[in-house]
C-alpha cells in the first residue's frame, strides 16, 4: 500500500506539471505540494541523487547555493537543484520530482540545496545531505524562527549523524550546531577593518557558551562575528580550515588556505557577508574534492545576482539597490552598514515593509528596534525617505538613532518617494528594500532615472 | 530617574533595551549589572529594575544569577521597588517552568505563577488594553504563558488579544511596584502615556519625552489600528 501510495503520489506530482502549463497556472512548488499531500513520507521514498549538497542558515544561502551550482555546473556536472523553487520541504520535493524517472530512479548524480532552516525537521531526516554548509545564524523573523539559539537547536535535533558540516569558526552560534557531526570550519582572518567591541544592536554571543564566562573577542567584524576566548574556561573559537587573508580591497583579492595549499581568489563583491559567502563555497568546493585552481577560474566570473544588489549609472546619477530582508534584523543591520559606508554625499529610501504581513495583520515592529539604523546618522547622508503604511514607526526609529528631523521625509506611499527624492547633482540615491518591495523599489529607480532625463542630466 | 538594566549580556531579544535608550533620551540614566555582579537595586538607589526577554537557555543562567539573591528581591517587590520585565523575563520570578517533556525549573518562588511551554508552537499576537484610563498597544511572540496566580492582577486589562493566559482576562502581573509583562520590544517608545506614568512613578515629576510628538503619532496610529475589529489579533 505504501508503496503503490508513493507511486501515485509521484505520477500525479508528474502530471501535475503539464497541467499547470496547460491552464496558465504558475506554481513552482505545486507538484511537491501534490505528492506530499498524497503521500506524506514522500520525501523519504523518493529516489535521490547519490551526492547531496545542503546550504542553510539565516543568511546568505540563496547566494551560496547559486556559487556551489554554478560551478559545479561549470565544470561539467549536472546538478539537481531547487533553484527555482522554494526551499521547504515542497520545493526539494518538486525539485526531486523533476529529478526521477516515472519509475523512481533518480537522473541526476549531485543535488544542491537551499534548505529553509526552520524547515529542517521535515527535511533533513529524509533527505539526509552528505555535505551541509550553514552559513550564519542570526536573529530572523521574530514570529518565525524566536531567536538564533532556538534555531541552531532545531538544526541539531534533525541533523542526520551522517552529515559532514561545513561550518562558520567566526559564527559560534552556528559553530555549535550538531556537536557530534563531522566537520570542517571556515572563517577570515584578523582583518584592518575589525573592532574588538560591538557597535551594533545585536550581540548575541556575549558570554562563553561552554561555562558562561567572561568571553573576550579577539577580533570582531560585525555583531558576534568574529573570533573570541573564554577568560574563566579558555573555551575559544575553533581553528580554521579554511583560512581567509591578506582581504584586499583595493585589488578584490584575498588569500584562501588549506591544507592542500594557498590561492589567491578574486574578490567578487566587498561587502564582508559576501567575502564569507565566498569562503563557505570554496570549502564546499575543497571537501567535493575540487583544486583551488578550478574553483578560481569558475568563481572569476561570477557576480551576486542582481536581485540582491545591483548598481545602475545613468548620465552622473548613480542609483543602488540594496535588498534586506524585511522582519529579519540582521539583515537590516547589513544592509545599512555596507549603503551608509559608500563615499559619497547619500540620499537614502527606504522601504522596508512587509506587505505580506499588512494584508493580514498588523506589522510587528520590534525587528525595527533591533536593527542598526544609526548607521544612518552620518554626515555624508543627506536625506532618508522613509516609506509604506508604517513609515511613521521607521520615522520614529531613526529620530532614536539620532538622524536629524531636517533630513527626515515621510512618505506613505512607495512609489511616491522617486517623486520627492532631492537628486541633488553629486549624490548617490540608495534604495534599501525589503524582498515584498523589490518591484516597486525597481519602478522607483525606473522613475529616478526619468526625472534625472527630465531635469536635463 | 537611575535605571538598573539587570544583565544586558543576555537579556536583550527583540529590541527590548531600546526601552531603556528611551527612557535614557528622555532624561533617566541607567546602570548596567551583568551576571557576576551583584544587583544594585537591593542596596538602595535605583528607581527602576528593568530586564528584558531571554532565550530559553538564558533563563536558566539568569535564575543561577539571581538565585543568591531571591530573598533581598521578595523583600524589594514587597516594599515597592519598581521592575519592569518584559518578554519571558517576568516568568524567573514565578514558581517555576514546565518544559513539554514534564521537567520543570525550579524559579524564584516570588509569585505563584507557573510558566508552561509549549516549544512547537510560538504564540504571536497584537495586543490592546487599558491602564489608568489610557489604552496600551504591544506585540507578543512567545513559547510560554503563566497560568496560576489568579489572586495577583494584571497590569492591563484587555481590549484585544490574550491576557497572561489564554481565557485571563488582564495582561501580565503587578505586585506593588512590580510590572511583568509578556509585551516585548519597544513597549515604551509604542506607550508614551505608560512610559509617562512609569517615570512619574520613579519619581519625576513632569516627564517630558524623547520625540514625544512623534511619538503620540505613532501611538495613536497603533491604537486606531488595533482597535479596528478587522484587524486580526492572532498571527
Amino acid at each position: 500500500m505504501g508503496k503503490a501510495r508513493f507511486y501515485f503520489a509521484l505520477w500525479m506530482a508528474k502530471l501535475s506539471k503539464p497541467a499547470l502549463k496547460i491552464t496558465g497556472h504558475q506554481g513552482t512548488n505545486f507538484p511537491g505540494e501534490v505528492a506530499l499531500k498524497i503521500c506524506p513520507d514522500f520525501l523519504a521514498q523518493i529516489a535521490k541523487p547519490k551526492m547531496i549538497v545542503g546550504i542553510t542558515g539565516t543568511n546568505g544561502k540563496t547566494t551560496c547555493t547559486n556559487m556551489i551550482i554554478d560551478i559545479l555546473e561549470a565544470s561539467g556536472k549536472r546538478v539537481l537543484s531547487n533553484r527555482e523553487g522554494a526551499n521547504i520541504n515542497s520545493g526539494i520535493a518538486t525539485a526531486l520530482v523533476n529529478g526521477t524517472t516515472a519509475f523512481n530512479k533518480a537522473m541526476y548524480d549531485t543535488a544542491v540545496f537551499e534548505i529553509d532552516e526552520r524547515s529542517s525537521k521535515r527535511i533533513l531526516p529524509y533527505v539526509q545531505p552528505d555535505y551541509m554548509l550553514i552559513t550564519n545564524l542570526f536573529r530572523d523573523s521574530i514570529q518565525r524562527n524566536a531567536h538564533a539559539e532556538y534555531i541552531a537547536q532545531f538544526i541539531s535535533d534533525n541533523m542526520p549523524k551522517k552529515t559532514k558540516l561545513i561550518l562558520n569558526a567566526d559564527d559560534l552560534i552556528s559553530a555549535g550546531v550538531a556537536p557530534k557531526n563531522n566537520r570542517v570550519y571556515f572563517g577570515i582572518e584578523e582583518m584592518e577593518s575589525d573592532v574588538k567591541d560591538c557597535i551594533n544592536k545585536i550581540n548575541d554571543i556575549q558570554i562563553c557558551p561552554v561555562c558562561s564566562g567572561e568571553l573576550v573577542y579577539d577580533y570582531r567584524r560585525y555583531h558576534h562575528i568574529g573570533r573570541a576566548h573564554c577568560k574563566d574556561c579558555g573555551f575559544h573559537s575553533p581553528n580554521y580550515d579554511y583560512a581567509a587573508s591578506e582581504v584586499d580591497f583595493y585589488n578584490m583579492t584575498m588569500l584562501v588556505s588549506d591544507k592542500g595549499g594557498d590561492m589567491e581568489y578574486p574578490i567578487i563583491n566587498d561587502s564582508i557577508f559576501n567575502i564569507y559567502n565566498m569562503v563557505s563555497v570554496i570549502a564546499v568546493m575543497r571537501e567535493l574534492g575540487m583544486e583551488h585552481s578550478q574553483i578560481k577560474k569558475h568563481m572569476s566570473n561570477m557576480k551576486i545576482i542582481e536581485s540582491r544588489f545591483s548598481e545602475k549609472t545613468e548620465g552622473d546619477l548613480t542609483v543602488i539597490l540594496q535588498m534586506a530582508k524585511e522582519k529579519n534584523p540582521l539583515a537590516n543591520s547589513r544592509a545599512l552598514d555596507y549603503i551608509s559606508s559608500i563615499k559619497g554625499q547619500k540620499e537614502i529610501i527606504l522601504m522596508p515593509n512587509c506587505l505580506t504581513d499588512g494584508d493580514n495583520w498588523p506589522e510587528n515592529p520590534t525587528w525595527i528596534y533591533e536593527s542598526d539604523y544609526e548607521f544612518l546618522n552620518k554626515e555624508d547622508i543627506t536625506c532618508v525617505i522613509v516609506t509604506g503604511p508604517y513609515a511613521s514607526d521607521y520615522e520614529l526609529r531613526l529620530l532614536l538613532a539620532g538622524v536629524s528631523p531636517e533630513k527626515i521625509i515621510c512618505e506613505y506611499d512607495e512609489f511616491t518617494s522617486a517623486n520627492i527624492v532631492p537628486l541633488i547633482p553629486g549624490e548617490i540615491v540608495c534604495i534599501i528594500s525589503g524582498m515584498d518591495h523589490f518591484p516597486v523599489a525597481e519602478k522607483a529607480r525606473d522613475r529616478i532615472f526619468e526625472r534625472a532625463r527630465e531635469m536635463g542630466r | 530617574m537611575k535605571v538598573e538594566v539587570l544583565f544586558p549580556e543576555v537579556c536583550n531579544l527583540y529590541g527590548d533595551l531600546m526601552n531603556v535608550d528611551y527612557l535614557e533620551k528622555s532624561g533617566a540614566e541607567s546602570v548596567n549589572t551583568s551576571l557576576k555582579e551583584r544587583p544594585k537595586f537591593i542596596d538602595g538607589g535605583i528607581d527602576l529594575v528593568f530586564m528584558g526577554a531571554m532565550t530559553e537557555k538564558s533563563q536558566e543562567i539568569v535564575l543561577k544569577a539571581l538565585a543568591p539573591y531571591r530573598d533581598d528581591i521578595e523583600r524589594a517587590v514587597n516594599a515597592g521597588q519598581a521592575f519592569l520585565a518584559t518578554g519571558n523575563a517576568f516568568e524567573i520570578f514565578g514558581k517555576e517552568i514546565q518544559n513539554e517533556d514534564g521537567t520543570a525549573i525550579p524559579c524564584l518562588g516570588i509569585f505563584d505563577t507557573v510558566a508552561k511551554r509549549r516549544m512547537f508552537n510560538r504564540y504571536n499576537a497584537i495586543y490592546l488594553g487599558k491602564f489608568d484610563g489610557f489604552y496600551v498597544v504591544g506585540f507578543k511572540s512567545q513559547f510560554s504563558h503563566s497560568y496560576g496566580g489568579d489572586n495577583y492582577g494584571g497590569i492591563f486589562r484587555n481590549e484585544r488579544g490574550d491576557g497572561r493566559y489564554p481565557g485571563f482576562e488582564e495582561e501580565g502581573i503587578r505586585v506593588n511596584n512590580f510590572f511583568g509583562t509578556y509585551l516585548l520590544g519597544p513597549l515604551l517608545p509604542l506607550n508614551p502615556p505608560f512610559t509617562k506614568y512609569l517615570m512619574k512613578l520613579c519619581g519625576v515629576e513632569n516627564p517630558h519625552l524623547a520625540f514625544e510628538e512623534k511619538a503620540m503619532e505613532v501611538y495613536e496610529k497603533r491604537v486606531k489600528e488595533f482597535k479596528d475589529p478587522t484587524v486580526r489579533v492572532k498571527y
